[in-house]
């Protein structure tokens, strides 16, 4: 074994027994804190109770369709009922988020490469740049609801918002620390200013992209959330509301642990995309 | 109408700059060149002569304050493919292969694909570089990378080639292999030769290469020194007396002539 992969394996070793001791971790809390806040649900719930009470009572959140009936109209809960639960609320969420996401991303990045044409331009956005960046993301959610009202729109344009904003201050920047001599080079090539943006800018900046790729991704997990918190009636946002309001600290617990597992998803997959996009970076020099 | 067939002219170019503080700096002060079709020209000066400027607004990505720049009588208004230009930074897109680099002038033309890639194989075997055609630029020497840089130029066609002290970052060797390989790619016979205007604080790069080399010291051209010796030029050429002459003058002028005096014992 070479000495990378012995050192690739220990970390791969590292990070099980991390995740393994927090599982542990949070069945010992579950012993150590048994007093329950509603019959049947305790303050912290077991592996024991999340993977089978909690995980069956999502059934009640299917609303039925699909030739299957629902548990509001008569059926068992079950562990398939659930499963289409999750399918349900999880693609309302999905959809929410990638709509807004796709379209806040290229809103960001055309405005942001747009806005770039000139000095002018950049110097006209400095300060307003500033403020996007320290404005309270969630404090928003209450202007787009009445803008936008409660309908899909208004929640994919809020998450659109969060991810245009961290990809246009970003954009913005990344022009702007573009090596002068990329740009002389291919001037003097013949490249007109179209041509100068496809071959030159766009391709410099993806590496500084990632980062705030990412950054995105984080914030359109925390506002999808945040604006199905306000009156969406689905998506996984709408069952933790839900199980807010009844004191349902378990299903809180099952639908973030989801989230969790979504997000790093989400996170894996840009990070594959960008590792393809950005390998002439990433070779060895 | 052209009025000259010089390739490349510079005519009572001044530029000056302002500082921060409102003060001004003369980077060129009423500068003239005229540079033949087909000329080997080399630049030399101190740092802050005002060379690297006069460069710049040669390739159109600068212009004067006063004066003008011509390439064959016509007025230069910006950068573009008739004047190739090599520079001092490592300028090879690091994410386009090698062979995408050598062939991106072509497309910026609209050249097809075919014959951009016939043009640009033929120049980077003409380069040494035909192993690492589709190599990413960061897989490559500082050396090979200026390889790249020329075989990128002198594939786009250019007629005027503007190199603003390239090769300094390279070791001893190095330089002297690339030094090579620019001279057989200049002295290419199924064109007319190209005309050269190469800025350099290296003398020694200047009496190797150039026809005639300029002098600049304080933002003028102090001195036009002709270089009859035959090429290629090896160290044993550089030690001959009528080279070790204009050296000695080079040097005088750089400010360090007292410091070589001895050379003076080598010319007898």
């Amino acid at each position: 074994m070479t000495l990378l992969a012995r050192a690739r394996n220990r970390d791969r070793l590292v990070a099980i027994s991390v995740f393994m001791a927090l599982i542990l971790g949070w069945q010992l809390l579950s012993y150590a804190f048994p007093q329950e806040i509603v019959p049947g649900v305790p303050m912290v719930p077991g592996w024991q109770i999340v993977f089978t009470t909690t995980l069956k009572s999502l059934s009640l959140y299917w609303p039925g369709g699909w030739g299957f009936g629902s548990v509001a109209a008569g059926e068992e809960q079950s562990y398939f009922y659930a499963f289409l639960a999750i399918v349900y609320h999880s693609g309302a969420t999905f959809l929410r988020l990638s709509v807004g996401f796709i379209c806040g991303g290229l809103v960001g990045l055309i405005l942001g490469l747009a806005i770039s044409w000139s000095p002018w331009g950049r110097r006209l956005v400095n300060l307003p740049i500033q403020f996007m960046r320290v404005l309270p993301l969630l404090a928003l959610i209450p202007l787009f609801q009445i803008w936008f009202g409660l309908s899909f729109v208004g929640e994919a344009t809020f998450v659109a918002y969060a991810v245009g904003a961290i990809v246009f201050a970003a954009v913005v920047n990344a022009v702007g620390n573009v090596q002068l001599v990329f740009i002389e080079n291919a001037r003097t090539f013949g490249a007109n200013r179209w041509y100068l943006y496809r071959t030159v800018i766009l391709p410099a900046i993806l590496p500084e992209m990632e980062a705030a790729v990412l950054l995105a991704l984080g914030a359109s997990w925390g506002a999808v959330l945040g604006a199905e918190f306000l009156g969406a009636q689905s998506g996984l946002g709408y069952i933790l509301v839900f199980s807010r309001d009844y004191g349902y600290l378990d299903r809180m617990f099952l639908i973030a642990l989801l989230v969790v597992l979504y997000a790093t998803f989400s996170y894996w997959l840009a990070m594959t995309v960008f590792a393809r996009i950005n390998r002439w970076n990433k070779v060895a020099r | 109408m052209p009025t000259s067939s010089h390739a490349l002219e510079a005519i009572n170019v001044s530029r000056k700059y302002t500082r921060r503080d409102g003060s001004q700096i003369h980077a060129l002060t009423d500068v003239n060149i005229s540079i033949q079709e087909g000329e080997f020209v080399c630049i030399v000066g101190p740092s802050g002569c005002g060379k690297s400027t006069l460069l710049q607004l040669c390739a159109g990505l600068d212009s004067p304050t006063h004066g003008s720049i011509r390439t064959k009588g016509t007025p230069v208004s910006g950068p573009g493919p008739d004047r190739g230009v090599v520079f001092q930074k490592d300028s090879v897109f690091p994410w386009m292969s090698v062979l995408h680099n050598v062939e991106y002038g072509l497309r910026c033309r609209g050249v097809s694909a075919t014959e951009r890639e016939k043009v640009a194989k033929h120049y980077l075997h003409r380069v040494g570089l035909t192993d690492v055609v589709n190599a990413w630029p960061r897989e490559l020497s500082g050396g090979m990378l200026k390889r790249v840089a020329i075989a990128s130029v002198f594939a786009n066609g250019s007629d005027v080639l503007l190199l603003d002290e390239p090769f300094g970052a390279l070791d001893y060797v190095t330089r002297h292999k690339i030094h090579d390989v620019l001279l057989e790619l200049w002295n290419e016979s199924d064109r007319a030769k190209r005309t050269v205007l190469f800025v350099t604080h290296d003398v020694d790069e200047a009496l190797t290469l150039a026809d005639r080399i300029l002098v600049m010291r304080g933002g003028k051209v102090v001195d036009n020194l002709r270089i009859e010796h035959q090429r290629p030029r090896n160290d044993e050429a550089l030690a001959e007396p009528s080279m070790i002459a204009i050296k000695l003058t080079l040097l005088e002028h750089l400010g360090i002539g007292h410091a070589h005096r001895f050379l003076e014992g080598v010319k007898q």
